[in-house]
């Protein structure tokens, strides 16, 4: 179970002042920033407005964490992260959102990233000083996973 | 304390979509549920980081455990739900 493998994340998908006009807008940004790193092809951005009308990604403390549906992953070329930060927030269906992780992954490549980032966004503090990053190297930083304890 | 023993059958493992599922199933018990996975610690089935930070993958076993009234109601429910393939009935067009 433990999983200390790096998260994916290319510091030129890091934004830390983005501003989305609402969700929708938010989930194109994140699926823009995946397709410029080379991560997915364009279709992908579909598919992740698809899978957020079907369940909503919104995660818990603040953070979304839009992805495509099964069925985009021949669009993923690779596994990558982008994290997009919203000061102003964005209305997520009632809920408001300040950081959003895009999430690309092939296979099964979505089960460790999405637990791994879980067990990062359990930890309060570390989720504050996410949602308040004022530094690419930050954001890199807080999104090493955490070494399992037990 | 009652618990009940499921294998996750969603072909993608207890993730996004499933787990929204599971852990709305939960929160809407009149019962808090715990779920585990292996030897781990049990996590409170109605958070969704904590159900997320399982990594429970397809074929992984999970223990349901709750106590107290309607107890077992509630674990026949979530272990039904868990022994379906949630990733099958997403909506072709949804």
């Amino acid at each position: 179970m433990a999983e200390t493998a790096p998260l994916p994340l290319d510091p030129r998908a890091v934004r830390l002042t983005a501003s989305a006009a609402d969700r929708d807008d938010a989930i194109l940004q994140c699926g823009r920033a995946l397709m410029e790193v080379g991560a997915v092809e364009s279709p992908y951005l579909d598919a992740m407005l698809e899978r957020e009308r079907a369940v909503s990604t919104y995660m818990g403390e603040g953070v979304a964490i839009p992805h495509g549906t099964l069925k985009a992953k021949e669009v993923v070329r690779h596994d990558a992260l982008c994290v997009l930060r919203f000061p102003d927030g964005v209305d997520w269906d009632g809920e408001r959102v300040t950081v959003c992780v895009g999430i690309a992954a092939r296979g099964d490549g979505h089960l460790r990233l999405l637990s791994a980032l879980a067990r990062i966004l359990m930890d309060p503090e570390r989720a504050r000083a996410l949602r308040e990053a004022e530094e690419v190297a930050e954001v890199l930083r807080l999104l090493e996973p955490i070494e399992e304890e037990e | 304390m009652p618990e009940r023993t499921v294998v996750i059958a969603s072909r993608t493992g207890l993730h996004a979509r499933p787990a929204k599922l599971f852990v709305q199933a939960a929160a809407a018990q009149g019962v808090p549920v715990r779920i585990r996975l292996g030897a781990g610690r049990s996590v409170p089935a109605d958070s969704m980081l904590a159900v997320m930070a399982l990594g429970a993958e397809h074929g992984a076993e999970v223990v349901l455990e709750a106590e107290g009234p309607g107890a077992d109601a509630a674990l026949d429910s979530l272990a039904g739900l868990l022994s379906r393939d949630l990733d099958a009935e997403e909506a072709p067009d949804a």
